[in-house]
């Protein structure tokens, strides 16, 4: 909210200036967001045209003669309303224009010289107005500065305020809370009652909804007014905040929302029917309202409508047709309570956004109804004159105020400082709370009607808080207990950062570099990878940020493409984060993207990287948390992101651990410039997390004694699958065979197209002895039988 | 018989070979079986006792000098070979190598680790929550009820699919579900930390539909707020490792908390940097408060007993902070130079 210093101080009798007054707003919980400073404008000064000519070789510019009290300067302006005696802003060559943000500098235009510039409001950043030069008053002397001519020395503030401060959505309800902060002393309204209310009101009311959108309503008639412009006070005080004056009755209800918070209407009283009612709209009901545009309503708006059509949209904005013009002749003023919550919903429903609409469902003072309606009628009677009517209402205005059984002590509990209660009662006085004093302890606690927020214990804390200072409360640090400790050691979730923050740096240290990327996909993506529908963003940003992501695959390969444009040939990324399954499943993954579009560089790069590379990728990640990828069943990938052919899926028992492979063909067409694409899934979360840092690999003790290796080759069926070979030739002796290391694999032809020849080499090794050739030998044989037997495998030779 | 002519003969010729088997010949004319040197020693059982001893012991000392010439001149030959080897297996040490990104962590993992570890030394363990929220745990039960003007204040993303009050899931707003989460699943004493994502339908440089946050809850008999003071102002210097911060708490407004306040820090510009810790401006860095009773409430914690205070500050934000990042979208461009140039090696890590 924006309002001026001088404005406030119509309200509140103060000493102090506006930078203190800026930092009580703060401290109290309005929070000072600009407070405007025009000093730097006193460098430009008053300054008067002695005389003009036309410029020789410009039609629409003049040579000006400007004297600025010490000098005189010639100034080239193309101004329309250059004449001779006018009185403007002089600004000299050197200076900065802040409106169009350059120095000036002395120069020639079309080949005369110009020494300066006669300013424009919008030159000076006060206004959009650039039609002509500032014409100042001829009582302003020259070489007064600008600071003085234009009353800039008049500070404009601008707070921001909470949703639970409608009170303080109003220069009053600003000073009020200054003044209980000590700031000044908050003055008394000036207005006077009209002193004869000379006839009924030939308009009535009925509220005819029972949904409680509106309470009371309270109305005057006003007959033959003069609806003209503002008077000049009134019209400065709206451009202060940069509203644009209208007519004094739409002005005056302007006023009065800003100063007082309360939000009125005013019907051209000639323009609606002789009843109104308070409604709900009919089903699809349309209205065209003050802001020129048409809305169509639901059954669940409020309306002020007579028997023809709506007129108003409650609490939000007037209908167009019924409005106020300089033409109006006879006014029907409207102040009226609606219903928070169905303000908010309307005007949501309907995006519309005014004063009004902010203020009402805020909550709004009930005691400001009556005295508002006065206060705008003194202002119209004062300045439209006319005579005015009796009040016609409907409704019941409730101005019961809320009491708080209040005890003392809860303040010293939750804020951890001792407050007497003799200091708590003087602020919740200062803050215009009754206080009825039961006891030692406790009291009660009227809260005044503007304060609809204020509702328990907790609120008041907060108010005698707020007041007292933040600043005051005692600093203390909390310690961590034993009980803390534990469980922080025992949480599976710190447990999971600790698995996350390994995996990151394995993969580091290995070349791969860190991403994070939006939760979203794109549409694209969906259809390809045939994710959950239900899982669109109903009010997505953009098409590529439409879907939760039930991969990261999109993400990272549009990430790759992008470092690709940029000149990255070997790309290597992963992410840490979330996919969704479903609105109810996430699940935290690793996912790594491995690129690699360089084949130039002969003399660094010896081996392309390949499903092989990445098997061993995936390898030491799983190792990295102690787990051995040969434990787990590897088998084929059936998931359509990977190719058929060149991926694999990682399981314990039915818990998917991971998946790896070549992208799949078909995904890569989408980003055609990417080659030689690899991803690596860990779904880690999958992995027994509670036992994660336990050493969980085979045992690998070391011998001292001598090792033996030997070379088997077979010829398997293509299908077979050789991590359950290494399993099973481990297992035929557990006792001595340490290692077995799988180093050929060969396909061709003459072996058929069913059948691959294997070659690995096993590591023998005792604990006890140096193994004699007869007990290797023994072995040998062994292997070579049973894994014949058990493969259906043939022996190579 | 000469002595000496023999050693000057047997060292010329030690001199004169150049490779290891000239050298290897030398060595069998002088000291193999038949040599020059072992055939005078064969002669000394033909001379006299006396004749013998002395000559003996010269012609030992020839034998004896000889073979350490031969022994010296064969490690000269050897090094010599093998530095000739060695030329010829030169590689070209100025070939620069590719250019290749430096692997790096994201700036917010770093954050992250620093905000679990500092806040884990307090006595924090971590919690977590999904990012598909229900209305009820984003917005209602942390006292933001159906058109209050607080829903306004921050723009949330909607899922099509419904929660089984027939209301859309949320993309969660803010980390502070976590809190309601936390208080049904567990019995107060409760103390933790949330760092998640969140998302807010915007999108400029200040601000991205998705981001960081970390949501703390301290739930017990006592916690007041001044504890709520004192740990944030611990969390911010070790954090910005700033001693003498210079910090400042006003009063603000969340539904969920009551008193609501809004932590700034003190900053000055030097050289057009922002240095965090002293001077006369303020930035905001995070929103806390004692948590309103009503929260409780809504999570059955008897509130005559327990009490507590609950805090919430941007992760992206404090990371751009410390680090003079100025471009949250750059944060989730999948820029890979972006990375190497602002990420953390693991020895940082």
């Amino acid at each position: 909210m924006k309002f001026s210093y001088s404005w406030l101080c119509e309200h509140l009798e103060t000493d102090k200036n506006a930078t203190e007054i800026g930092d009580a707003l703060t401290n109290i919980g309005l929070e000072l967001e600009s407070l405007s400073d025009y000093s730097s404008y006193s460098k430009f000064v008053v300054a008067t045209i002695k005389d003009f000519k036309k410029h020789p070789n410009a039609d629409r510019l003049n040579i000006c003669k400007v004297d600025d009290g010490a000098d005189t300067y010639q100034v080239i302006c193309g101004a329309n309303n250059v004449k001779k005696g006018l009185k403007g802003i002089f600004a000299k060559e050197g200076m900065y224009i802040p409106g169009t943000q350059i120095h000036l500098k002395k120069g020639k235009i079309r080949g005369e010289t110009s020494e300066g510039m006669l300013l424009s409001e919008r030159e000076l950043n006060l206004s959009d107005d650039h039609e002509g030069i500032i014409e100042l008053s001829e009582n302003f002397k020259n070489g007064t500065s600008a600071v003085e001519a234009l009353k800039l020395d008049d500070p404009i503030f601008e707070i921001g305020i909470t949703p639970n401060r409608g009170d303080c959505l109003s220069i009053r309800g600003v000073a009020r809370d200054l003044s209980a902060k000590g700031m000044g002393k908050l003055k008394p309204l000036k207005y006077e009652k009209i002193k004869k209310l000379e006839f009924e009101s030939p308009i009535s009311w009925s509220i005819k909804n029972d949904d409680n959108s509106c309470e009371y309503v309270v109305s005057r008639y006003f007959k033959d007014v003069n609806n003209t412009k503002s008077p000049e006070w009134l019209q400065k005080k709206l451009i202060s905040l940069g509203l644009r004056p209208i007519n004094a009755l739409v002005d005056i209800t302007n006023f009065i929302t800003v100063d007082l918070g309360r939000p009125l209407h005013v019907f051209d009283a000639d323009k609606v029917g002789k009843k109104l009612d308070m409604r709900l709209a009919n089903s699809n009901e349309k209205i065209l309202a003050l802001d020129n545009k048409d809305y169509t309503l639901d059954v669940s708006s409020t309306v002020i409508a007579d028997s023809n059509n709506a007129l108003a949209i409650a609490g939000i904005i007037g209908g167009d047709h019924s409005g106020c013009t300089e033409n109006t002749k006879n006014v029907f003023l409207e102040v009226a309570i609606f219903n928070p919550n169905s303000v908010a919903k309307t005007g949501r429903s309907l995006g519309i956004n005014s004063d009004a609409r902010y203020r009402f469902e805020r909550g709004l003072d009930k005691n400001m109804v009556l005295e508002g309606l006065e206060y705008a009628s003194y202002l119209i009677n004062k300045i439209c004159g006319g005579s005015v009517s009796k009040n016609t209402d409907a409704g019941k205005l409730d101005t019961n105020e809320h009491k708080i059984k209040y005890d003392f002590n809860y303040f010293n509990k939750v804020i951890g400082l001792d407050l007497e209660p003799q200091i708590q009662v003087k602020i919740l006085k200062d803050l215009e709370f009754q206080i009825n004093e039961r006891s030692d302890n406790e009291c009660d606690v009227l809260v005044p009607s503007w304060r609809n927020d204020v509702k328990n214990n907790i609120d008041i804390v907060e108010e005698i808080i707020r007041i007292y200072g933040y600043d005051n409360i005692n600093v203390s640090v909390p310690s961590s207990s034993k009980d803390e400790i534990y469980n922080i050691e025992n949480s599976l979730v710190n447990k999971k950062f600790k698995t996350i923050s390994k995996l990151k740096k394995t993969l580091v240290s290995n070349g791969v570099s860190e991403v994070i990327t939006f939760s979203f996909h794109s549409n694209r993506a969906q259809e390809i990878l045939t994710g959950d529908t239900s899982l669109k963003i109903s009010n997505a940003i953009s098409d590529d940020q439409s879907f939760m992501r039930n991969s990261m695959i999109f993400n990272h390969l549009e990430s790759a493409e992008l470092n690709f444009k940029k000149g990255i040939k070997n790309i290597q990324l992963f992410e840490i984060g979330p996919i969704y399954n479903s609105s109810q499943s996430q699940e935290n993954i690793l996912s790594l993207l491995i690129s690699s579009q360089d084949d130039t560089n002969s003399i660094y790069k010896s081996v392309n990287f390949n499903f092989y590379s990445l098997t061993e990728l995936a390898s030491k990640l799983i190792s990295s948390l102690n787990f051995d990828i040969k434990q787990f069943n590897i088998s084929r990938s059936t998931s359509n992101i990977y190719h058929p052919g060149q991926s694999a899926e990682v399981h314990m028992g039915k818990k998917l651990i991971s998946r790896y492979g070549k992208v799949h063909p078909l995904i890569m067409e989408e980003f055609p410039k990417l080659k030689n694409t690899y991803a690596i899934e860990l779904f880690f979360e999958n992995l027994p997390i509670e036992t994660i840092s336990r050493i969980n690999s085979i045992n690998i003790s070391d011998s001292q004694f001598q090792f033996s290796e030997k070379d088997f080759s077979f010829i398997f069926e293509k299908q077979q699958n050789l991590y359950e070979v290494q399993r099973y030739v481990t297992g035929i002796d557990k006792n001595l065979i340490k290692n077995v290391e799988f180093f050929d694999l060969y396909e061709s032809k003459d072996l058929g197209d069913s059948s691959k020849s294997v070659t690995f080499r096993v590591t023998i090794q005792s604990k006890e002895k140096t193994l004699e050739e007869k007990d290797l030998e023994q072995l040998h044989k062994n292997i070579l039988e049973k894994v014949s037997n058990k493969f259906k495998a043939k022996i190579r030779t | 018989m000469d002595i000496k002519k023999v050693l000057n003969e047997a060292t010329k010729e030690i001199e004169q070979s150049s490779n290891q088997l000239d050298l290897q010949n030398v060595k069998v004319a002088y000291l193999g079986k038949k040599g020059k040197i072992t055939e005078l020693l064969k002669s000394l059982k033909d001379l006299s006792l006396d004749e013998k001893k002395s000559t003996g012991a010269e012609l030992n000392q020839l034998r004896g000098e000889v073979d350490n010439l031969i022994k010296i001149k064969f490690n000269q030959i050897k090094v010599e070979e093998i530095n000739s080897k060695l030329r010829n297996e030169s590689l070209d040490f100025s070939f620069p190598p590719p250019n290749s990104i430096s692997p790096k962590v994201h700036p917010i993992s770093k954050t992250f680790d620093e905000v679990i570890t500092i806040f884990g030394s307090m006595g924090y363990s971590v919690a977590e929550g999904p990012d598909i929220e229900t209305d009820y745990f984003n917005f209602s039960a942390l006292n933001i009820p159906e058109n209050h003007p607080a829903r306004e204040m921050q723009d949330t993303f909607y899922i099509d699919d419904k929660d089984k009050d027939g209301k859309p899931f949320v993309l969660r707003t803010h980390t502070s579900p976590v809190q309601i989460r936390t208080l049904l699943n567990e019995k107060p004493p409760i103390k933790i930390i949330a760092p998640g994502r969140t998302y807010r339908c915007d999108s400029d440089s200040t601000h991205s539909p998705m981001f960081h946050q970390v949501e703390g809850l301290f739930i017990n008999e006592n916690a007041n707020m001044g504890d709520l003071k004192g740990t944030l102002i611990e969390f911010c210097k070790q954090f910005f490792n700033v001693q003498d911060l210079k910090v400042r708490f006003r009063p603000s407004y969340f539904p969920f908390t009551e008193p609501s306040a809004e932590m700034d820090i003190a900053y000055t510009i030097v050289n057009n940097k922002i240095k965090l810790g002293q001077g006369d401006h303020w930035l905001e860095i995070l929103g806390c408060g004692m948590v309103n009773p009503i929260v409780l409430e809504n999570c059955n914690v008897d509130t005559k007993n327990f009490q507590g205070f609950a805090f919430g500050m941007g992760l992206d934000r404090i990371t751009m902070l410390k680090y003079g990042l100025t471009d949250i979208r750059s944060f989730f461009s999948g820029n890979l130079n972006w990375i190497a140039n602002n990420g953390f090696s693991i020895g940082d890590f």
